[in-house]
């Protein structure tokens, strides 16, 4: 209860593939230990860019409203549409605004540079510090469990196809050995030529 | 607080006209000729430097100024306007953007920006407008290259080729018989000479052209090399020489 | 811990509220009503830190009011639910944050009900409960609750939970008041 970023739980990790990158989230939100709802989704769309918040959901619901509205602004203001390197300084900048009172959200942004066609990952704590990835990131309450999981199932230059089952297991299996994370799962692979894939998954409920 | 006028001095006139606005572009029509002209690979600023005396030391008074790497603007009518214009358009092309998005803003923003500084003193208490027109040229990847021209109304326009000051009927005249799409930056260096001879008094030398290109990256201008995907500035000012010799070749 | 508990049936949203006022060792009301109507078609269910409630919730009465008057058109159920949670969320960072806890109940054609804690954390939910409550009933609506709920069934579940909260919670809560939000409005039940 002290720590604010382990009150509601939840989980993402992000992973990048041959031309192609993958979001996933976990769907719990809880109040510590009672689940409060199961359909709680933590990857959020800005254009071609999928951001995932983990962390105090009141926050995460303020700060994905609040780069909802800035990714408009840029895109109407610059006529063009957000390149992930920009969303993740743009995040950055956001978190680092509040470094003396900061929100509780640990994100993650992936994407396919428009121009370049390069995957892209790329994971902050609080208050903005970036790491960008050129394997996986990952965040939450899970974070130790996500990390051994994709240490472990993780290859270079995996397919869309490959890279969704990859993704899956390294979600579900962590989830199962983190009680505030789980209720199901969502990921998207997000492939060069603009095709995005949304799916659910299923997982324990308790 | 109540023997300042807080309130604004630009009011319309019975016409619809904003006197104050005329005015400021009549600073700028009495001021020197600058000249700017797109082309396929880059865009070249160009004006003639007046100078007062023979004692003034010449080559420490540029009158075009960078603003990012990749864009640099010049100015007709009040040397000192221009000079906060330049120092709000560099402070907020890195507060209000390369602080948050870590890139340069592209030229049409940096533009708006501008516009909006002088917008803001024709409609603002305790100011007046800004008596400069501008030509702003630069570079991004979306848009390319671009040239615009400011008014100090605060309107904006994009331009192939256009000149502003006093002589910029005559320039534009000129300039609409000599442009063409398939101009290389050279030949709009070419052309921004001719322009420029028309208009200015006496010989034209190298001490009293000032001539700025947004061309080709200028990677010898980053102070190393051997890093991959980093680019030099694209802005470049040319030296006194470099357009001594254009001249020569006229 | 106050009990407050929401039950979206097919046609309408119950809210279940606890009659009992206490402060301290001594219960001051026994007919307490913890719901307000927002709108025509919304209600407020409110619990927390006394005082606070009160007048949260009639702030953002007064303001979803004051946007029907001036705009002819009533905001909606998500729309008062949104406003109430940036609120509270913009609360939270103040220097002394707003401790309630909010269910918002409406219907815009279809049921709706949004699960809104002191920290502003909005979720739309089959059935909710905030406090104590919920440690006792959400297995029991885990259970029973279905998509097609009738009233009289909603009523029902409703009962089982109450039922349940008698037999388990340590102090008289003095019985529930049961508000039906349908399209026809929010009313008390019996």
């Amino acid at each position: 209860m002290s720590n604010p970023s382990e009150i509601n739980g939840g989980s993402a990790v992000a992973m990048i593939g041959k031309d192609c990158v993958a979001i996933a989230c976990d769907l719990r939100l809880g109040l510590q230990s009672v689940t409060v709802s199961g359909d709680f989704e933590k990857i959020f769309q800005y254009g071609g860019n999928f951001v995932a918040f983990t962390g105090l959901a009141t926050d995460v619901q303020t700060v994905s409203t609040e780069l909802r509205q800035k990714h408009a602004l840029y895109e109407m203001v610059e006529e063009r549409s957000m390149e992930p390197n920009t969303a993740a300084h743009l995040v950055s900048s956001m978190l680092y605004s509040r470094r003396f009172a900061p929100w509780f959200v640990g994100p993650l942004v992936a994407g396919i540079n428009s121009t370049t066609g390069e995957p892209y990952v790329c994971s902050f704590d609080s208050i903005g510090s970036m790491d960008v990835s050129h394997d996986f990131v990952v965040t939450g309450t899970a974070t130790n469990q996500l990390y051994g999981m994709a240490e472990s199932l993780y290859e270079k230059d995996m397919s869309p196809e490959q890279l969704f089952e990859t993704i899956s297991q390294t979600l579900l299996c962590a989830a199962d050995r983190d009680a505030i994370t789980g209720s199901g799962g969502l990921v998207y692979v997000i492939e060069k030529n603009g095709k995005v894939t949304k799916k659910l998954l299923k997982s324990r409920q308790d | 607080m109540a023997d300042r006028y807080s309130f604004s001095l630009t009011t319309f006139s019975p016409n619809g006209k904003l006197i104050q606005i005329e005015y400021a572009l009549q600073a700028v029509n009495a001021g020197v000729t600058s000249v700017g002209i797109k082309a396929q690979n880059g865009v070249v600023l160009a004006t003639e430097k007046k100078v007062m005396s023979q004692l003034v030391d010449g080559d420490s008074l540029t009158k075009i100024s960078q603003i990012t790497p990749d864009v640099g603007m010049v100015y007709s009518g009040m040397g000192p306007d221009f000079r906060v214009l330049v120092d709000k358009a560099r402070k907020n092309a890195h507060s209000n953007y390369k602080m948050i998005y870590q890139e340069y803003p592209p030229t049409r923003v940096v533009v708006q920006d501008i516009a909006r500084t002088v917008q803001e003193a024709t409609q603002a208490g305790g100011v007046r407008p800004y008596g400069v027109s501008l030509l702003v040229a630069g570079y991004d990847d979306n848009h390319k290259f671009g040239l615009y021209q400011i008014d100090p109304s605060g309107s904006y326009y994009p331009w192939k080729a256009t000149a502003i000051g006093k002589g910029s009927s005559s320039a534009k005249t000129f300039l609409e018989k000599r442009w063409n799409e398939e101009l290389e930056l050279e030949d709009a260096i070419h052309i921004t000479l001719l322009t420029l001879k028309e208009s200015i008094e006496g010989e034209m030398t190298g001490d009293n052209v000032e001539i700025c290109v947004v061309g080709l990256p200028n990677d010898d201008m980053l102070g190393f090399e051997g890093v991959p995907n980093v680019q030099g500035p694209r802005f470049r000012t040319l030296s006194s020489q470099e357009i001594q010799d254009r001249l020569d070749s006229l | 811990m106050d009990i407050l508990l929401g039950i979206r049936t097919q046609n309408e949203v119950l809210l279940i509220t606890s009659r009992s006022l206490a402060r301290g060792i001594s219960v001051l009301k026994s007919d307490d009503v913890k719901v307000l109507e927002c709108n025509k078609h919304t209600a407020l269910a409110f619990s927390g830190e006394p005082g606070d409630t009160t007048n949260f919730v009639e702030f953002i009465r007064a303001n979803v009011r004051l946007y029907g008057f001036q705009n002819k058109q009533e905001l909606t159920t998500h729309a008062v639910a949104s406003y109430a949670r940036k609120e509270l969320a913009t609360s939270l960072r103040s220097r002394k944050p707003y401790q309630v806890n909010i269910l918002v109940a409406g219907h815009n054609g279809t049921p709706e009900l949004h699960w809104i804690d002191y920290l502003g954390t909005n979720v739309t939910l089959p059935y909710a409960a905030h406090g104590y409550a919920s440690y006792y009933v959400l297995s029991t609506l885990d259970r029973w609750w279905t998509e097609t709920l009738t009233l009289e069934e909603g009523l029902e579940l409703a009962r089982k939970c109450i039922d349940e909260l008698e037999k388990r919670m340590p102090i008289d809560f003095k019985g529930c008041n049961i508000h039906v939000v349908d399209q026809n409005g929010v009313r008390l039940h019996e």
